[in-house]
């Protein structure tokens, strides 16, 4: 028996048709991943996989049950864990993954095994309220209170969306042993690595079920999608042209603490102009923190640190007249149009509005936007949005560029044309200082950090690094790094 | 410069809101067309219960009067005075009289009878004022001397002849349209930011903290001038009521208090951290700052440690200025104090509000 | 049910630990209690009067001292003409001015009392407080007695009223902003897709609020009976028993606005418009049911704490037995059956 059959579903709101006749079945413990761009109607399938939103058209059974009539029954049997899930803010972590396992009639100690590679990362702060976490360890918490119990199928919609790379391998692994124990796992995920280790996937786009098959199989029908060829990047060139390089950023003994815990622990680094620093680090190792230091936004405890030639302590609202920021989460004005957008921030740099009206066009023919001009931002796809995002950042020339975590969630193809877009600019000599878990991203820029525990671990170029710890790539090198991490696991 | 820029995107924002637009012209039709009919704390329809213990013709004239008196509605006789107090509890009465067994014998000896009047009091001012015009009625029978002293106290009432509450209403309604709609939404306005996001971009900009809150601030003061003007254009289209004082004085009334409720407004925002936090504090200050301002009650009757808080209450100062205005015809000489108090804590709150946005920590 | 336990315990949580609604919930009923207890009066207190006379004779001055000495008037100053007082009245220096003829003394010619007429209960009742003691009339032939509150204190009849008020904002206000809270945050989709039964969701979300209603209206009963001193004079087993129907009967109220309501601006918002100015507006709490234009006396007969805020002023405050109060009880009662039946009808066991 399969544990999913879907049989022709469609469902439209509105106008819009968010599925088209979909149809796919998933063996009894199979571990089946579901692929495509934002929008293309992951989530909507899930829902109704879950019995919460009703097919328009079609039937779906999950474990044999159907899901308009046997609502109730497919309830006591799945897990399903939402793109957008949150968490209770004010509940403690402890406290969160206590009520979920009591809300799927297990306790913590019953699931622990399940979770303990994710948990113990986190179990550190257990007393922390939820909201106080950093976006990534709230992720782990979120997968552990999916995790706790063993449903017979487990629906994750993009679950290590923000995770680093080491707490993503370890999840997997988790889904691995879910797996030896006959779960049934229906997963999402823009990662290729992740796609790879499905057994089956079927790659979704527009509300159509493009194509089904092994991992192998559908990564390279579509690559055009998944695998876009590698970007040339002249890297010599781009720091000549400025003469001698001279340092942007420069920091030194940097500490950030929040009572006795030391989230930024003494770190000193310096970034050349036209450069792309790249900024990595496991999930709460401090980066969004050092971040916010280094852009005003937070001040430091101790250290000194200069942006732009301006010290952070005290010429910040100077540093900020110099410098773009594009922030983790999507931050543009979603009820303005991609116009007013640009013309609002263009204008709190002090431009004109002549040179906005030319400089907004320029734009917009360069990422053949223009028949968006007038578009709510609210109304773009995900992709789109970061672009612009990360194009408002640098509408005035900024000396540097902050951007963190900017391509969190969107496809192969998508964050290859962000990262054009990052060469582009520093080409026209815009250092760019940006944070990532994507190893393939951190294989594109000119140097970089991996930051552990507070403190910087390793600098150095790609190259470099890979040769120095003997690894073949990034990936390795960050594992190998990561994994000596011991805040989070005493 | 920038201020141009920042003060298009707010006002872009509350133009595009599904909502705010709908609210901004239909809130104060509302208030307008609605609430001077139910903020109307006139006593009337009194309902009067007699126990006529002495049934001789005496006592008979006294209860028509009361009859005839267009004031109370007469509910009839009642055999005892037990039964009457079942009236009262069943509300089929608000006020008894008791007229006693020998109400006649008394008068022809000239002694002074004594009817009872039980009101209930539950309504203070509506016991009052029942209790004080039956006796009025009960004193012209029973008196006539004293009848003739009271018919000898004349009275007039300036400015409000008809002793209309429309008129009483309407000027502090504008104060009520005010707060509501330049206090509850900015209260709102920062926070939201603060959970879409954005205020993390925006502090990461060069923008001054005067810029952005200025920005926020001016919409609200052009949204006020709107509303005033649509208010004061219904007061004399509905209920044919006009200013009496200059309507410059009535603006610039308005225009600080827009200032004051803006301030608070987002000083409230400022220190939020969800909307429903903002809106809660915001509730909290305005239900204590409308009860205390002399809006539904007179100031002077409070006790002093309650009339001292007037002194840094805006909304007092402003209902007591526009009513002088509004329904007295008073000119700047009569309200100078008050429009110095409200420009002092509307520049107050406005430095607070400015003061407590904080673009780095 | 250690799963429905659990439940209450976590949405206990999140009310005890956001410390400012938790201020402003338990402030507020304390400090409008207090307002209305010691600060909101309509006593005649305090009257600024003028007195206008050309000449000072002897029975000017007894009428004058005698107003003086009265805790209604004090006395601000004393002008020559009645333009000059209604110039001191118009700037605000004086309510009100007693004019006395030239020749007062020789009863021929008579006294006028200039009043701002601008609030027109307090106008009136300076008028008669005024004659009052000028003519010395009080205890003459009648002998006036203030049922149920003697002393006339303005709380006895808003602390019914606060009870109307703060019950509903908190049972449905918070009610359905926290379910609503659950559908922004994505929680509730995890929550459905649980093995926990939907309608045990909403019982296990209304209790907590609930035990804070309940709080409440004792903190309420007590402040009113200790600290104000008004007597609960009915049955304190029917004052209770009356509102649980009305708090029920919120959180029903709370339920379908959370069903109705996408994000938790909108329920906010529809609490706000919805429930409180109606209910500061048309129940009676303010302003008087009787003295409102006939089409606003209908819409104030379907407002629920209109019958509550008067059942309770029958039950606290005057003493009278259930049966007195059996109408607004039994439409209480309708309303609930009503809106709990439609509430739960409506509630949505999917996403759509």
């Amino acid at each position: 028996m399969n544990a999913i059959e879907v049989h022709n579903v469609s469902k439209s709101y509105g106008k819009v048709k968010a599925l088209d006749d979909v149809s796919f079945t998933v063996g009894k413990g199979e571990v089946f991943g579901i692929i495509g761009p934002d929008g293309a109607g992951k989530t909507s399938l899930y829902r109704i996989l879950c019995t919460l939103l009703l097919p328009d058209q079609g039937t779906a059974t999950v474990d044999g049950f159907d899901t308009v009539k046997q609502m109730t029954d497919i309830r006591r049997r799945v897990g399903y864990m939402p793109g957008k899930f949150s968490l209770y803010q004010d509940l403690t972590v402890q406290e969160n993954l206590e009520f979920f396992a009591t809300l799927f009639g297990t306790t913590v100690e019953e699931g622990y095994d399940s979770i303990k590679a994710i948990y113990s990362q986190i179990e550190r702060f257990k007393d922390r309220k939820a909201g106080a976490l950093s976006g990534g360890m709230k992720q782990k918490l979120a997968l552990s209170c999916a995790l706790v119990h063993s449903p017979s199928v487990l629906f994750l919609d993009e679950p290590t969306t923000g995770v680093d790379p080491v707490s993503r391998k370890e999840f997997w692994d988790m889904l691995g042993n879910l797996k030896d124990r006959e779960i049934t796992i229906v997963a999402s995920t823009p990662y290729l690595d992740e796609v790879r280790r499905c057994e089956r996937v079927a790659f979704l786009d527009k509300g159509k079920v493009c194509g089904i098959g092994t991992p192998d199989e559908i990564l390279t029908r579509f690559a055009n999608v998944f695998n876009p060829p590698g970007i040339e990047h002249g890297k010599a060139e781009t720091q000549s042209q400025h003469g001698e390089p001279d340092n942007v950023i420069e920091v030194e003994h940097l500490v950030k603490a929040f009572g006795s815990f030391h989230a930024v622990d003494d770190i000193s680094f310096t970034v050349k102009r036209g450069e792309i620093f790249g900024f990595l680090g496991a999930n709460g190792a401090g980066k969004t923190t050092a971040m916010h230091m280094l852009t005003g936004l937070n001040q430091p405890t101790s250290g000194t640190g200069r942006v732009v030639g301006y010290d952070i302590r005290t010429e910040h609202e100077q540093i900020k007249k110099h410098i773009g920021y594009m922030s983790q989460r999507f931050s543009l004005y979603e009820d303005l149009t991609v116009a007013e957008n640009i013309r609002l921030f263009a204008g709190i740099y002090g431009m004109d509005d002549k040179e906005i009206a030319r400089k907004t066009d320029e734009l917009l023919d360069r990422l053949q936007f223009a028949e968006h001009k007038n578009t709510l931002v609210a109304s773009l796809p995900l992709g789109w949005k970061q672009k612009l995002a990360f194009s408002v950042s640098i509408f005035h020339e900024p000396g540097v560029v902050f951007l963190d975590e900017p391509t969190g969630g969107v496809d192969p193809a998508t964050r290859r044309q962000f990262w054009e877009l990052i060469y582009d600019a520093a080409g026209r000599g815009i250092t760019v200082f940006v944070t990532t878990h994507y190893m393939d991203e951190a294989e594109y820029c000119d140097r970089i950090s991996i930051m552990v525990d507070g403190k910087i671990k390793a600098m150095g170029t790609p190259d470099e690094l890979k040769q120095k710890y003997n690894q073949p790539d990034m990936d390795h090198v960050f594992t190998y790094l990561a994994r000596q991490a011991t805040r989070s696991s005493d | 410069m920038t201020l141009k820029y920042l003060i298009q995107k707010e006002f872009t924002q509350i133009r595009r809101n599904a909502f705010l637009p709908k609210l901004i012209i239909v809130f104060p039709i509302m208030i307008m067309c609605v609430m001077p009919w139910v903020m109307n704390m006139e006593v009337k329809n009194i309902k009067v219960t007699v126990v006529d213990n002495d049934r001789s013709t005496l006592s008979q004239q006294l209860v028509h009067s009361i009859e005839a008196s267009n004031y109370f509605i007469f509910e009839g006789q009642q055999s005892t005075y037990r039964t009457a107090l079942q009236e009262i509890e069943k509300s089929r009465a608000d006020v008894v009289m008791v007229i006693p067994q020998d109400y006649s014998r008394d008068m022809t000896l000239g002694k002074q009878p004594q009817v009872l009047i039980a009101a209930n009091a539950v309504n203070g001012t509506k016991g009052a004022m029942g209790g004080a015009y039956l006796t009025q009625i009960v004193t012209a029978h029973v008196n006539p001397d004293i009848a003739a002293m009271q018919s000898r106290v004349s009275t007039l009432f300036l400015y409000n002849k008809n002793l209309n509450f429309k008129l009483f209403m309407i000027p502090a309604l504008f104060a009520i349209v005010m707060m509501l709609m330049t206090g509850f939404l900015p209260a709102l306005n920062i926070v939201g930011e603060k959970e879409a996001g954005t205020i993390e971009q925006i502090n990461v900009t060069p923008v001054s903290k005067w810029a952005f809150i200025l920005a926020k601030l001016i919409p609200y003061w052009i949204i006020a001038l709107f509303v005033i003007t649509v208010c004061l254009l219904l007061a004399w289209a509905v209920y044919g009521i006009t200013s009496v004082g200059p309507l410059a004085l009535i603006y610039l009334l308005v225009m600080l208090l827009a200032l004051f409720w803006s301030s608070f407004g987002l000083m409230i925002s400022n220190y939020s951290d969800t909307m429903q936090q903002a809106i809660f504090v915001m509730w909290f200050f305005v239900v204590m700052m409308l009860l205390l301002s002399g809006l539904f009650t007179p100031t002077r009757s409070m006790p002093s440690w309650a009339y001292a808080t007037t002194y840094v209450n805006p909304m007092s100062y402003f209902i007591d200025a526009v009513r002088t205005v509004f329904i007295r015809g008073g000119g700047i000489t009569s309200i100078w104090h008050q429009l110095l108090a409200l420009l002092g804590i509307g520049s107050v709150m406005a430095t607070w509000a400015v003061l407590s946005y904080k673009k780095n920590s | 049910m250690k799963q429905f336990i659990s439940f209450v315990i976590k949405e206990a949580k999140h009310i005890l630990r956001d410390k400012r609604t938790m201020l402003i919930l338990f402030g507020m009923p304390l400090v409008l209690m207090l307002l209305f207890g010691f600060a909101i009066t309509t006593d005649v207190k305090n009257v600024r009067t003028v007195v206008v006379t050309s000449s000072m004779d002897h029975l000017t001055r007894q009428a004058v001292d005698r107003l003086a000495a009265s805790e209604y008037f004090t006395i601000t100053q004393v002008v020559a003409t009645p333009r000059e007082a209604e110039r001191v009245i118009r700037n605000q220096k004086a309510d009100m001015a007693i004019v006395f003829g030239p020749d007062f003394a020789s009863k021929r010619s008579g006294v006028q009392l200039i009043v701002d007429g601008a609030d027109p209960n307090m106008a009136q009742q300076w008028t008669n407080y005024a004659t009052a003691v000028m003519l010395n009339a009080d205890g003459g032939a009648t002998n006036a007695k203030m049922l149920y509150n003697p002393q006339m204190k303005s709380a006895y009849n808003f602390v019914p009223a606060i009870m109307g008020m703060l019950l509903m904002l908190v049972c449905a206000m918070m009610t359905s902003i926290s379910i609503v809270r659950e559908k922004e945050k994505g929680t509730m989709e995890v929550l459905l897709v649980s093995p926990v039964k939907p309608l045990m969701i909403i019982i296990a979300k209304a209790i907590p609020y609930l035990m804070l209603a309940f709080v409440i209206l004792i903190i309420i009963l007590l402040m009113a009976r200790f600290v104000l001193g008004v007597p609960l004079a009915g049955s304190l087993f029917w004052i209770i028993a009356v509102s649980i129907i009305y708090i029920l009967l919120a959180l029903s109220l709370g339920l379908l606005i959370s069903n109705v309501a996408q994000t938790q601006l909108v329920a906010l918002l529809l609490s706000a418009m919805v429930l409180l100015v109606p209910i500061v507006m048309l129940s009676g709490m303010l302003f008087p049911v009787e003295s409102m234009p006939k089409i606003l006396q209908w819409i104030s007969a379907i407002i629920p704490p209109r019958y509550y805020i008067e059942a309770m002023r029958k039950l606290m405050i005057m003493g009278v037995g259930i049966k007195e109060v059996a109408k607004e009880v039994l439409i209480l009662t309708g309303m609930l059956a009503l809106l709990m039946t439609l509430a739960l009808a409506k509630f949505n066991k999917r996403l759509e």
